[in-house]
Order: structure tokens, then C-alpha cells, then sequence
């Protein structure tokens, strides 16, 4: 038994090949996991300083209509003559809130059920698991579209409504996590002793579960931030708001593209791809390091080497 | 035969979810507060045309008794009449229907072209440049939202090498003389282009990643060994072994997306101005048209509906490992 | 002992390149296989045994580096590497791989496996194929209608017997079987051992055994190689290695496997096998070994007969008994 153990610290060949490829790509994606941070810090900063970041006004017009770029502007003037710069970092908190807190509320939901499914099994995992199907099955954007079409169109009830869309892969993740959690022998032998489910879920399955929510949580703020540029885009966004969606919005409809006026479309646009970006790789990072799968091919263009004998070692 | 059970039990989910569709959109718009009349943008409306409206929605009855008259109606084929032009729901929705539906199939076949293409070719050389700029290269269209690379595409190939940017044909056509059928379809394919390939790049990125880890871990599954060690050659081994595995999550995940198709395709047309189901529902929006955009929502729901069935079908057909 | 061999392997080393350095997996290996011999390989898991039958096939990664000669019938088949092993797959050399769960492609039935190599080879095509294919399960004790159908619908052993089916698609003269019997339960595992025992008698075949299971090789070999990080420690006739082990790591072995011949104490062996990145001074066995004394931490012991077909890598062979205590 203690050769067992030891055994499996010590380097073994076929193993040790599948560890190279581990190991750098676990590395990589670290790193890739601490840029996308990094930049989701930095827009989280942005988001809430903005009032005092924004150098000019977000409703007064300070120029001619689709001004370009200059000194004093450094993103030019949209259709309405306001500074682009500025409505950028206000477009950021908007985007960032609503981003976090769908993803908030989808990791509450998806999270529960997925506890609930999960841990109690049997009929309760069941009726879940097939309430869940068919939600999956209805499309998510026509439900989105139509939802905030007839709830009219506040913050909240946007925030409400991409919540209440998204939150079915974190609760299929979380179900199957919580499922094999609970087979282990610790939890077993937890039971045995008499722990009352609430505690048992709140110290042994909990602490093995979150990190994983914590990384699904973080692509599903990408997936928020992502349908709440859809739903400003379409216009059905809180009015009384700016987002990068609603900034999307407005180049289209100003006419952007006939006044060649690509600081209004760009910024925007590309804020919402990088941020998405960021919490993407970082997310999927997490995740997979959570769950590492990583295996070694069979095939490839290269082939084994041959080497010279150096002549027989030692023998004879 | 093989799991008829399977197949049974997916046609009758699929006929379970269109219920809970019909249901669903019944009470979105009917069973809330806000009713389509009080919604209804009906400046000069006199008392006695609101109450013929009431009268032919039913709305002085009760839910219930809405529900039952809203299914009788859509037995019929009768998806109430819009508030914006008075015309029945479908005569307005039928034509723009056939206009999205090739421009959708030509962006998403597309997208599944480039995206297996493109991750058998990373998964084939892992590691390499060729894979990261791949890996990049699909997670930055994944991010992108596919309003602004429809915007980007206008800005930077439409106006400088002059493709239609806008409507579905062009106004010019048949001004001097009848067009030939086949100028007709140019035209036609012309304003299509654009729009179908702004969507499938906003699609590709999410399928080369998934097919990429995919064949990742096919080529590492002991039958691949196995196979080389027969001494069949490699291209070989990837097409008679290795794909055919691989391909299966894609085929989950396409019909996971199939939400993501429907919302590319309203966004595309949008800024293309392409007349078709995606625009419509904009216009239902914008003009408070409820009955149409009810009617649009549940023509969209069921289309996904019958496409993830499809799509169980297909993957029942590939696996043989499916029997529950 | 006078047929000619039909495989000899001849100062077989492997490298895997490492992230920092290379990984010495194979050392210098040397054996021969006669016609219908079968031999077992065997050692802990990382000893080696996997890499070096992979490597006689040419079945090694692009990470890899192999030297040495691998003959058959006198041919060097590792001579231009890829382009002289390839041609021998199947035909000469077949492997039956660990876990034959995962050996046959789910989405393809077995018999068609089986045909596809049989057709790659020209062996035969078409229905005269598939009815070979038919007749190969039965020879293993399987229903020959069964090819039609898929592999999760057989259990494990009879996946491991169609395994050995496949195997034997192209006649080959050589099979290799890597731990056939792991992960199937007992009574399985003697039947899958009396059908390798039986086959290879009845075709002629010779085979390499490659286990960590000392039981499996008692009951099936006739000899065996014990490998110890990436080098042979001790080779000869089975009865001869547990009656007289001539090197510790072989009777250290033996002692360690529970009722093999009676009822031994059971001890397993304590530490790690060393780490095959770096440079080994001396013994590669001299920090677990019982016997360990001055000379093993600094000079390795060479392989050399110690018996009749008998061959041992240890110093204690070298000195006379009063000394070696």
C-alpha cells in the first residue's frame, strides 16, 4: 500500500509525457486566466468611478454632430453632438451592472436547483432536471425580446429577466458536481454519523462546490453582458440609460456609417468584445483547471526519432 | 429497431414543449397586467372600436376561457390580426418568413463548414501557431456582438468594395426591362450575402472551439492507438475513426445554439434592413403590434423546437450508443 | 532452443523529451522470442514494459526518441523508423491492448473492425472477409453473428476476446498483450488466459505478456523478463525465478504477491522507483534493496548469465556467498 501511494508521486514514463502538455497548458492558461482579471478589474474600476472619470457631459452637446476625433475629444462627438469618450465610461457601469448581476441572480437560481437536484436526487432531480429541458428547449432570445417588450423596460427588470434565462447550464453543472461530491466516502461516512442535511451540504459539499460556481458564474457574466448589448440594441433597453449596447444602438441609427464616423461604432463595440473576452478565458481557465482533461494523442504529423547506438552500454 | 422507445419519447417531449410554448406565450401576453389593449397604440381609437376589440379577443372573459378560445383559434391557423395594419397576423409574417429562412441556412452552414474545418485543423496541429491563432481568432467573433460585427462589415467591406448593404433586392432591377430569372437570383443572392456571413462568423467561433477539444480527445482515446497500430494511415484514422466521434457534442451544441441562430438572424437583419422574420419582429416592437409579435414568438419557438428534434434524431443516428 | 528467433531486440533505448530535459524510459533492453514461446514482461507500473513493446511496433509519440534494433526474421525493423515498422503492423506484430473497453471505436460495429484490417492488408474483402471475421470470434468463443453488432453491447471479457479476435485479423507471428486481464474479474481472467494459452499453441503464435501480475504470468508464460526503471533486472524460466531469484528485486516481488505457490508473508516493497530524468548512479534497485551493500551505490551491475537461460543484473552475483552478507 505505502509503494502504492508512493507510486503515484513518482514520474512515470507514459505519464510524464502527458504531463509536459499538462503542465503547459495549465501554465498558459493561468496566465491568460490573470489577464482576463486583470482587465475585468480594470473595467470594474472604470464602471464604478465613471461619474468622476468622464470628462464632459453624457447629455450636453459640446460640438457639431459626429465630430472627429481631436485633443480635446479624444473619441470625437456621436450624432448628438455629446463626447464619446464620456459615454463610453458611462456605457461601462451600465454594462458591468447589468453583466454582474444577472450573473448573480443565474448563479443564485442555477445554483440552488442545481444543489437541490443534485443532492436530494431521485423524484426532486427529476422533476428539475425535466422543468429545466424544457426550458432549455424555448428559445432563449425571442423569450428575452418578449419579456422585455411586456414588462416594459427598467433596469431591474432587465437585470430579472436575463437572470431568469441564463441560469440552466450553471445549475446542469453544479447538479452533476454535487452528484459526484456526494459519493465520496467522506460525505458518506458524514451521513452515517447522523449529519443533518443542512450541514452536511454547508461543510462537505459547499467548500468542494463553489470554486466551480464561482468560474461558471464568471462565463455567465460574459453571457449577460453579451444579451444585454442585444436587448439595449434592439431598443428595448431602460431608456433613461446608457450602455454599450445602447451606444451600438445609436451609431446605427445616427447614421455612423454614412458619416464615415467609425468612433462611434469601434469604442463601443470594442469594449464589449474585450470585456466578454476577458471574463471568457478566465472563466473557461478556472474551469479548467477545475476539471482537467487533457490527454495525449495518439497521432500526429511528427513521428518518433531514431537515434544512433552509441554503441552497447556497458554490457558484455 | 434500435430504440424506438428513444424516438417515441422524443416526439413526445417535443410535443409537450410546443404545449408549454403555446401556454407560455398565452400568458406573457395575454395574462398580464398590461393587456394588449391598454398597450394598444391607438391614438384615435373611438369607445366603441376598443370594445370591438375587446369583443374579438375575448377580453371581457375570463383567462381561462381566453385560453380556450386562443387554442381553438390557433387550431385553425388563426393567429389574431395585427394591430398596425389590421391585416391577419400571418399574411404579414409569411412572406418575410421565406426571406430569412435561405439567409439563415446559408450563414449557419457556414458556420459549421469553418468551424469543423477550422478545429480538426487546431486539434491536428495542437500546439502550434496555426492553433493559437485559431484559438484567438474564434474567441474574439464568440465576443464579438453580432450587431457590431454586422456594423464593422457594412463600414469596412460593403461600402469599399460595394456590396448591397440593405433590403433584400435591389431598386434598379427591373427598371429598364423584365429581369431574367437568373438576374432576378443574383440580385437576390447578392443581398443575402452580406447578411448570411455576418451571422456565421458570429456563430463559427463557439463550434471550432467545441470541435477542436472534441478531436482533442478522440485522438487520444485508446481506438485511435489501436487503429494506427493496424497500420492505417493518419488521414485515414481522422476520417473513418476520429471524426465521427468528434462531431457528436457539435451536433449538441448546434441545437443548444439554435437560440443563438434565431437572435443573430433579428440582429443581422436589422442592420442589414433585410425584410425578413428578424426585422418584423423589430417593427411588431417598435409599433406595439402584440398580436404579431405573439404570433412571431410562437412561429420561432416551434421552428426551434423542430430543429432540436431534428437534431436528437441526427445524433440517434450517429451513436449508436443511444438507447435510453 | 535451436528454432531461430522470430523477434530479437537488441539494445532497445526510448527517450521522451520532458519539459526541462529528457525522460530515459527504456535502457538498453535486450531479449529474443522464439516461435510459439510466450514471455512475460514484467515490473511496476512506469518500469518501461508499455514503452518497449510500443516501440515494437513504432507505436511511440512525436516526444519520443528510440535506439537499438528490433529483428524480425533478421530484418532491423526500427532501421528508417515509420517507414520500415509501418509495414508490419498487424501483419507480423499485433497488439491486444490495456483496456480493451476503449480498443474498438463505439460508433462502428466489431466486426468491422475487425474486416478493416484484413482489407488495409489484402488479406481478404468483402464477405469472404466478414465470414473470416465470423470464424476469428468463434475461435475466441464468441458467436460469429455478434460482429454485427456494436462494442458497449458486449460485457468486458467478451470485448477483451474480441480484442484478441481483431488481433489475430492478419495471421501476425508475434502478439503482444498489455495487461489483457486488468480491470476483468478473476473468473474472466483465467479464461482469457486459457485462450491466449490455447491460441498461441494451436497457431503457433509467439507472445509477450506485458503485467504487473505475477499470478497472470505464472499461469500463461514459460519465461519472463522482470524490468526494473527502463532496464531488465532478471530473465529466465518462471519456476526458476520464483525458486531461485537472483536478483532481490525479483524475490522481493514474488514475496509480495499474496498465496502464489502457498502461503508466503506478504511485504510489500517500501520506496519509489527512481526518477528516470536524470542520471542513475549505480543500482537502479540499491535504496530499496535488501541486500544493498558498498559497491551498488556506485557501480551498476550488468546483466549477465547467472544460469541455464538464466541472466541477472546484480552484484551479488559476483561475489562469493562469505562476502556478500
Amino acid at each position: 500500500m505505502s509503494e502504492l501511494i508512493q507510486l503515484v508521486d513518482a514520474p512515470v514514463p507514459e505519464e510524464e509525457t502527458k504531463r509536459r502538455g499538462i503542465v503547459r497548458e495549465v501554465l498558459l492558461g493561468q496566465r491568460v486566466a490573470m489577464i482576463g482579471l486583470g482587465i475585468l478589474i480594470f473595467f470594474t474600476f472604470v464602471a464604478i468611478f465613471a461619474p468622476w472619470l468622464e470628462p464632459y457631459s453624457t447629455t450636453q452637446q459640446v460640438g457639431p454632430v459626429y465630430a472627429p476625433p481631436s485633443a480635446q475629444h479624444l473619441l470625437g462627438l456621436d450624432d448628438g453632438g455629446i463626447d464619446m469618450l464620456s459615454e463610453v465610461i458611462a456605457g461601462a457601469r451600465v454594462s458591468m451592472l447589468v453583466g454582474f448581476s444577472a450573473a448573480a441572480v443565474a448563479m443564485v437560481l442555477g445554483g440552488s436547483i442545481g444543489l437541490l437536484s443534485g443532492y436530494f436526487g431521485n423524484k426532486t432531480d427529476i422533476v428539475l432536471m425535466r422543468i429545466t429541458d424544457y426550458f432549455l428547449v424555448i428559445p432563449d432570445v425571442p423569450l428575452m425580446i418578449v419579456a422585455a417588450a411586456v414588462f416594459g423596460r427598467s433596469l431591474v427588470n432587465i437585470i430579472l429577466i436575463i437572470g431568469l434565462i441564463y441560469w440552466t447550464s450553471t445549475a446542469r453543472l453544479i447538479r452533476a458536481q454535487v452528484k459526484s461530491v456526494r459519493e465520496r466516502v467522506y460525505v458518506k461516512r458524514a451521513r452515517a454519523l447522523g449529519g443533518g442535511h443542512s450541514r452536511l451540504v454547508w461543510k462537505h459539499i459547499t467548500p468542494q462546490v463553489a470554486p466551480l460556481l464561482v468560474a461558471n458564474t464568471v462565463l455567465t457574466i460574459a453571457i449577460a453582458i453579451f444579451a444585454e448589448t442585444y436587448i439595449s440594441f434592439l431598443g428595448l433597453g431602460d431608456p433613461s440609460t446608457i450602455s454599450w449596447g445602447r451606444l451600438i444602438q445609436n451609431s446605427l441609427t445616427g447614421g455612423a456609417v454614412f458619416h464615415k464616423a467609425w468612433w462611434a461604432i469601434i469604442p463601443p463595440g470594442l469594449c464589449v468584445t474585450i470585456v466578454i473576452l476577458a471574463a471568457t478565458m478566465m472563466g473557461q481557465a478556472m474551469e479548467d483547471a477545475l476539471n482537467p482533461r487533457l490527454r495525449v494523442g495518439h497521432l500526429s504529423v511528427r513521428r518518433f526519432r531514431l537515434r544512433p547506438l552509441r554503441g552497447r552500454l556497458d554490457s558484455e | 429497431m434500435r430504440g424506438m422507445d428513444y424516438v417515441v419519447k422524443r416526439t413526445v417531449f417535443a410535443l409537450v414543449t410546443v404545449f408549454v410554448a403555446i401556454t407560455l406565450n398565452f400568458i406573457l401576453f395575454r395574462a398580464l397586467p398590461g393587456n394588449a389593449v391598454t398597450g394598444l397604440r391607438c391614438g384615435h381609437c373611438t369607445k366603441q372600436f376598443r370594445e370591438s376589440i375587446v369583443k374579438q379577443y375575448g377580453l371581457d372573459k375570463s383567462k381561462w376561457q381566453q385560453y380556450v378560445i386562443y387554442i381553438e383559434r390557433l387550431a385553425h391557423g388563426d393567429l389574431g390580426t395585427s394591430t398596425s395594419d389590421n391585416r391577419p397576423v400571418w399574411d404579414d409574417i409569411k412572406q418575410p418568413l421565406v426571406n430569412t429562412m435561405p439567409m439563415v441556412i446559408a450563414g449557419t452552414v457556414f458556420s459549421i463548414v469553418v468551424g469543423i474545418i477550422s478545429g480538426v485543423v487546431a486539434a491536428w496541429r495542437r500546439g502550434t501557431a496555426a492553433d493559437s491563432a485559431n484559438l484567438w481568432t474564434a474567441l474574439a467573433f464568440y465576443a464579438m456582438p453580432t450587431q457590431w460585427i454586422g456594423l464593422l462589415v457594412i463600414f469596412y467591406i460593403a461600402i469599399p468594395l460595394g456590396l448591397p448593404a440593405s433590403g433584400i433586392s435591389s431598386n434598379t432591377l427591373g427598371i429598364l426591362s423584365t429581369p431574367s430569372e437568373w438576374s432576378v437570383l443574383s440580385d437576390r443572392f447578392s443581398h443575402m450575402f452580406l447578411p448570411a456571413l455576418t451571422l456565421g462568423v458570429g456563430l463559427y467561433g463557439e463550434y471550432s472551439l467545441v470541435v477542436r477539444s472534441s478531436m482533442l480527445e478522440t485522438l487520444g482515446e485508446d481506438y485511435v492507438l489501436t487503429a494506427r497500430a493496424k497500420g492505417l494511415r493518419n488521414w485515414v484514422i481522422v476520417w473513418r475513426h476520429a471524426l465521427r466521434n468528434a462531431m457528436l457534442p457539435l451536433v449538441t451544441l448546434i441545437a443548444l445554439s439554435l437560440g443563438s441562430i434565431v437572435a443573430g438572424a433579428i440582429v443581422v437583419e436589422d442592420v442589414f434592413s433585410y425584410p425578413g422574420i428578424g426585422l418584423a419582429t423589430i417593427q411588431a416592437i417598435d409599433q406595439r403590434d402584440y398580436p404579431v409579435l405573439q404570433g412571431i414568438f410562437l412561429i420561432l419557438t416551434l421552428s426551434v423546437i423542430l430543429a432540436n428534434f431534428i437534431a436528437d434524431l441526427v445524433y440517434f443516428k450517429l451513436d449508436p450508443r443511444v438507447t435510453t | 532452443m535451436t528454432a531461430a528467433p522470430v523477434l530479437s531486440v537488441e539494445g532497445l533505448n526510448v527517450w521522451f523529451d520532458i519539459s526541462g530535459g529528457e525522460l530515459h524510459a527504456v535502457q538498453g533492453v535486450d531479449f529474443d522470442l522464439r516461435p510459439g514461446e510466450r514471455m512475460g514482461l514484467v515490473g511496476e507500473s512506469g518500469c518501461g514494459k508499455t514503452t518497449t513493446i510500443l516501440a515494437l511496433m513504432g507505436l511511440l509519440p512525436s516526444s519520443a526518441s528510440v535506439a537499438g534494433r528490433v529483428l524480425l526474421d533478421g530484418e532491423d525493423v526500427l532501421a528508417k523508423g515509420e517507414e520500415t515498422v509501418a509495414p508490419h503492423r498487424w501483419r507480423d506484430v499485433a497488439m491486444v491492448f490495456q483496456g480493451a473497453m476503449n480498443a474498438f471505436n463505439p460508433v462502428k460495429t466489431v466486426g468491422s473492425q475487425i474486416v478493416e484490417p484484413m482489407e488495409l492488408h489484402g488479406v481478404a474483402s468483402g464477405r469472404a472477409a466478414r465470414a473470416q471475421a465470423a470464424e476469428l470470434l468463434e475461435l475466441v468463443g464468441i458467436s460469429g453473428s455478434r460482429g454485427d453488432r456494436y462494442p458497449h453491447e458486449f460485457s468486458g471479457g467478451m470485448r477483451q476476446r474480441a480484442a484478441i479476435a481483431m488481433a489475430l485479423a492478419c495471421s501476425p507471428r508475434v502478439l503482444l498483450a498489455d495487461e489483457p486481464t486488468t480491470a476483468l474479474d478473476v473468473m474472466v481472467q483465467a479464461q482469457i488466459l486459457d485462450l491466449l494459452v490455447r491460441l498461441t499453441e494451436d497457431l503457433g503464435l509467439a507472445m509477450i505478456l506485458v503485467t504487473h501480475d505475477l499470478p497472470v504470468v505464472a499461469q500463461v508464460c514459460g519465461r519472463a523478463a522482470v524490468m526494473y526503471a527502463g532496464k531488465v533486472a532478471e530473465s529466465g524460466p518462471m519456476d526458476t525465478l520464483f525458486h531461485d531469484p537472483r536478483h532481490p528485486y525479483t524475490r522481493m516481488l514474488f514475496q509480495a504477491t499474496p498465496d502464489l505457490y502457498g502461503d508466503e508473508q506478504v511485504t510489500s516493497i517500501p520506496g519509489a522507483p527512481p526518477r528516470l530524468d536524470r542520471q542513475i548512479v549505480g543500482c537502479p534497485f540499491h535504496p530499496r534493496c535488501d541486500s544493498a551493500f558498498a559497491r551498488c551505490s556506485d557501480q551498476e551491475p550488468v546483466l549477465r548469465d547467472v544460469g541455464d537461460a538464466h541472466t541477472a543484473a546484480c552484484h551479488l552475483n559476483d561475489v562469493p556467498a562469505q562476502v556478500a552478507q
